[in-house]
């Protein structure tokens, strides 16, 4: 390393010395991200072995097959396979809503109007984070089975006779679930907007006479808007590759089956690989548009940040 | 700017290059495959067993550890397991090279053939196997694999139902059949297995087959039918779709499912403290008509002690290590001697569980999922996926 | 609009949401860890306190299972390693990229960010396909699952260190600069010291996300021998699995949270100036000395 940079020009070795320290983390991303995600494009635009049924990746763009694609994406947009994307996008949307309706009163109140006890209220907002995603769908199981403190107290408040098994295939609990699951994420990109709202601006709309409502959904509401933005997205992304959060909380059944479960299935139950790689490009780009405004936004951030 | 646009595109070339020089690269690492180097002709007569390590691929806990360690002190020799979880799962990795292994344990008919014909077995010579004779008359030369030239059963077992005796009478079992999967009346409390085979094979059972060739059939209306009456599962009984049967019905959560015969056996270790194994009930059709799978032993083509693996195979079907396989894993050893009568008579299956040990009728009778062509295979897992959507 | 009216005062509604929100997220953990502690069988109901599947029970405990420590540990490893890889290039990385201008350097940036968003059955599958087609030479399992968890948490690591080279600026860097430094010992002497808190809570940033990864893990995962806790928890959930599975979980919890803990203890020290200027004048001090 030294030899090589000694017989470098000067020039060129200043030139060098930042991108040194990046290129080791680019190659690994290179080689194990983007290329993975290439090879996804490979099987699926590939062949497979007639016997074994394993993919045989075309690596070569100019030969790819798009047949299997194109299939699955007639089935998807026609055909057996739009259930599953449409429950999809209801889960995913009903799970969102909740997020909002729990996560801006909560993110709004610990920004805006805890004061004395917003530290240990944040640290309490954050602790979810930490807690592995699958304890807490389990400590929901505890709870949800049928002779589970959920139905001891639905019972003891007479709000339902005989026990109710939850995990028998109930949408409710999954989008619960989901929310339970993803809330914490949504609250702290949208703190972290809400605290740094001007407060001058909220007086300023007091003072012009506006009741608090008024202030808030003229000033407040619009202000939190990209807030709120990077908190859906945020939120939503991961949500529409779940698969687990649904099987957990309704035990297999097929009433709850997302997109996450027929890629999960294709992949490692049937023999056509291809199919599953293809449903992993259709969910990808459906999802561009989210990933790619993150990543606009986020360049954005750090430009300002720097300047 | 530091950076000239010329420097730039330099650089980028340069890239471009490394980038096309990788795709070659790549394709030589891709197009590497398990089968290669692989020798399909059966091993000569009389050779001394290779040093091992003995390299196994089986599911977890599918085979008794003593029995392992009887066979590593007989021949000086230390085996190592490495475990799958699914028969596709096994099969995709021994294709593309990811396992390297002297014997597959446990592949099931609709595998061997694929196995046989992607070059991936050794044609087995069977006179290091003088325990073949031990092999039960219906599984010497099975569908899957005339002759057994590359195969030799380890398991065998039936699809039936699963089912609560204390919940529902024998009577009223074996009345209904598999129409009880089907009843309302039970309805949040029914699982069917978790395999497109089996899924759709029990719709076409219960809608009563024309031909047992339709278990295999690649008749696209039959499938259809099949496809429409699981997803009527759904909305009558609100089926799960797991194999959990095995602790879901003595745990009571379940009181009828899909299952194989074993389950019911390693149901009885699952029942909690103070309950009897009566309340476990196995249904089988009275016809004996059905499903019957096995779980095969064969040497890999590209096995490095094919020797041993041989061994190995025989020692497997000693009756006295079978008889202790089945202690550890409740499935059936495709080996005689070990009948309902004998197994009831050691105490090792309760006298209520007698229907899941199968007959030698049952043996006969019964129909294992075989290969499929590509197309038809496609078509099943198509179907299948329909309905594990939500219909 | 009674309540609205409210607002300046005391948002009594909002207060009210709030507390119930945070006993909502909370509770049913908090009954989880109850329930590992449970005398009796039950994952549903509380039963007189014990240590029985901790380490009483002698075949199911966590400490008899042997499959149950087997998970453990294969977690602990991958979280271990995984934070040892992945601090280093990371933060190299992030130094590199703030500092590198040109078009180049805005690709990297950009391609960094996306594996922060790329839903994780994405990259599962992507690195299934990778490690069964390309790099078959690298065994599936445990030598897989840590390249995948270094590549997943990798950008988490250049985020958190570029948000603290943006506070810092150039002046310390600069100032070691005048007093004779060269590059790499700016880099060494003054800038990695005062990235030294932020560094370690990538570590434990790093660790904490890796030991509760379960699809990633998952689908590198090819048998029971490289089954890490979540995805213990994940099948074993049904109704017959016992509180051992809760006290595993209870067990990687801690791990986590004391992980947590001391990478946000690390982040408010770094927060106090008076502890980064100390750093930063002991770099200058040894860089003029």
């Amino acid at each position: 390393m030294a030899d090589t940079l000694a017989a470098t020009p000067p020039r060129r070795r200043r030139q060098l010395f930042w991108p040194s320290f990046a290129l080791p983390g680019v190659g690994w991303l290179l080689a194990l991200f983007v290329l993975p995600i290439y090879a996804v494009g490979a099987v699926t635009f590939g062949g497979v072995d007639p016997v074994l049924r394993t993919p045989q990746p075309q690596w070569n763009p100019l030969h790819w097959d798009f047949s299997t694609l194109s299939d699955v994406l007639s089935r998807v947009f026609t055909g057996d396979l739009q259930n599953v994307f449409l429950r999809t996008f209801a889960f995913v949307g009903l799970a969102l809503l909740g997020c909002c309706l729990i996560g801006y009163p909560v993110a709004y109140f610990v920004a805006r109007k805890a004061h004395r006890s917003r530290s240990s209220l944040l640290a309490l907002l954050v602790l979810p984070f930490w807690i592995s995603y699958l304890m807490r769908m389990m400590a929901w199981v505890n709870l949800l089975q049928p002779d589970g403190y959920v139905n001891r107290i639905l019972h003891f408040l007479h709000l339902q006779g005989p026990p109710h098994n939850w995990l028998n295939g109930d949408w409710p609990t999954v989008v619960i679930g989901l929310v339970y699951g993803y809330v914490p994420f949504f609250i702290l990109p949208l703190y972290a907007t809400l605290e740094r709202l001007d407060g001058r601006l909220l007086e300023a709309g007091r003072d012009l006479g506006a009741s608090a409502f008024q202030t808030f959904r003229s000033v407040t509401l619009p202000l939190s808007v990209p807030g709120l933005m990077a908190a859906s997205v945020i939120t939503v992304l991961p949500m529409f590759g779940d698969y687990y959060t649904n099987t957990y909380l309704s035990q297999g059944s097929p009433k709850t089956q997302m997109i996450g479960n027929q890629i999960d299935q294709y992949l490692h139950q049937s023999s056509q690989p291809r199919t599953g790689t293809a449903l992993v490009l259709i969910l990808m780009a459906m999802l561009s548009v989210l990933m790619v405004y993150y990543v606009y936004t986020t360049l954005k951030q750090q430009r300002e940040a720097l300047r | 700017m530091s950076t000239s646009r010329r420097d730039f595109l330099a650089r980028s070339a340069q890239l471009g290059v490394l980038l096309g020089a990788g795709v070659p690269l790549l394709q030589a690492c891709g197009s590497k495959s398990g089968s290669s180097g692989g020798k399909v002709d059966p091993i000569a007569d009389g050779l001394k067993p290779e040093k091992g390590p003995l390299k196994l691929f089986n599911y977890a806990d599918y085979v008794n550890p003593d029995v392992i360690k009887a066979f590593e002190s007989k021949y000086g020799v230390k085996v190592e397991i490495t475990t799958f979880d699914s028969d596709s799962e096994a099969i995709t990795k021994l294709a593309n090279g990811a396992v390297k292994v002297d014997v597959h344990h446990s592949a099931s008919p609709a595998t061997v053939g694929r196995l046989i014909e992607g070059k991936l077995l050794r044609k087995l010579n069977k006179t290091y196997i003088p325990n073949f004779t031990n092999v039960l008359d219906a599984f010497t030369s099975p569908s899957y694999d005339p002759g057994s030239m590359f195969t030799v059963p380890y398991t065998i077992f039936s699809t039936g139902i699963g089912y609560r005796a204390d919940r529902i009478d024998a009577a009223t079992v074996e009345a209904k059949g598999w129409d009880l999967l089907w009843d309302p009346k039970y309805k949040g409390q029914v699982e069917i297995i978790d395999d497109y085979r089996e899924g759709l094979a029990l719709a076409m059972l219960h809608k009563g087959l024309n031909d047992v060739k339709d278990l295999n059939t690649s008749d696209k209306a039959v499938l259809e039918q099949a496809g429409k009456d699981l997803a009527s599962l759904v909305g009558l009984v609100n089926v799960k779709v797991t194999i959990d049967g095995y602790k879901d019905i003595p745990e009571g959560t379940v009181t009828v499912a899909q299952c194989w015969n074993a389950d019911m056996l390693t149901a009885t270790g699952y029942l909690p403290s103070g309950v009897d194994a009566s309340v476990i009930g196995y249904w089988y059709p009275k016809d004996d008509i059905g499903v019957v799978n096995s779980d095969c032993m064969g040497v890999m083509a590209n096995a490095t002690n094919p020797v041993l693996a041989h061994l190995y195979l025989d020692f497997m079907l000693d009756k006295a290590n079978a008889e202790l396989n089945f202690q550890t894993n409740y499935y059936l050893p495709a080996v005689k001697g070990l009948d309902a009568d004998y197994l009831i008579s050691k105490g090792y299956v309760p006298e209520n569980l007698r229907n899941a040990v199968l007959s030698a009728d049952q043996q006969k009778k019964g129909v294992p999922f075989l290969t499929l062509p590509e197309a038809t295979d496609t078509l099943w897992q198509d179907t299948w996926s329909k309905f594990t959507a939500g219909g | 609009m009674r309540l609205f009216r409210n607002a300046q005062g005391k948002a009594r509604w909002l207060l009210v949401i709030t507390w119930l929100y945070v006993l909502w997220s909370l509770a049913p953990v908090l009954l989880a860890v109850r329930i590992s502690f449970n005398a009796g069988k039950s994952r549903s109901s509380f039963q007189p306190l014990s240590w029985k599947w901790y380490w009483g029970d002698p075949d199911r405990s966590v400490l008899h299972d042997p499959a149950l420590q087997h998970a453990m540990v294969n977690s602990l490893k991958l979280a271990a390693l995984t934070m040892l890889v992945t601090v280093p290039l990371g933060t190299a990385m992030a130094i590199g990229l703030h500092r590198w201008r040109g078009k180049m350097s805005t690709a990297s940036n950009t391609l960094m960010l996306f594996p922060i968003i790329t839903p994780e059955v994405v990259f599962g599958v992507a690195l299934f396909m990778v490690f069964t087609q390309v790099y078959t030479n690298v065994p599936m399992g445990f030598p897989a699952q840590l390249l995948g968890h270094i590549t997943f948490t990798m950008s988490f690591v250049v985020v958190i260190i570029r948000g603290r080279l943006t506070a810092i600026g150039g002046q310390y860097e600069e100032a070691a600069r005048d007093l004779g430094a060269t590059r790499v010992q700016a880099v060494r002497l003054v800038l990695v010291p005062l990235l030294g808190p932020a560094i370690f809570a990538s570590l434990m940033v790093v660790f904490a996300t890796s030991i509760d990864d379960f699809v990633i893990s998952s689908w590198l995962s090819t048998s029971a021998a490289d089954e890490t806790v979540p995805i213990k928890i994940y099948s074993a959930a049904k109704a017959t699995a016992t509180p051992s599975l809760n006290a595993l979980a209870t067990l990687m919890l801690l791990f986590t949270l004391v992980a947590v803990g001391l990478a946000g203890f690390a982040l408010r020290a770094m927060n106090r100036r008076g502890g980064e200027d100390a750093g930063a004048a002991g770099g200058l001090a040894s860089l003029s000395g």
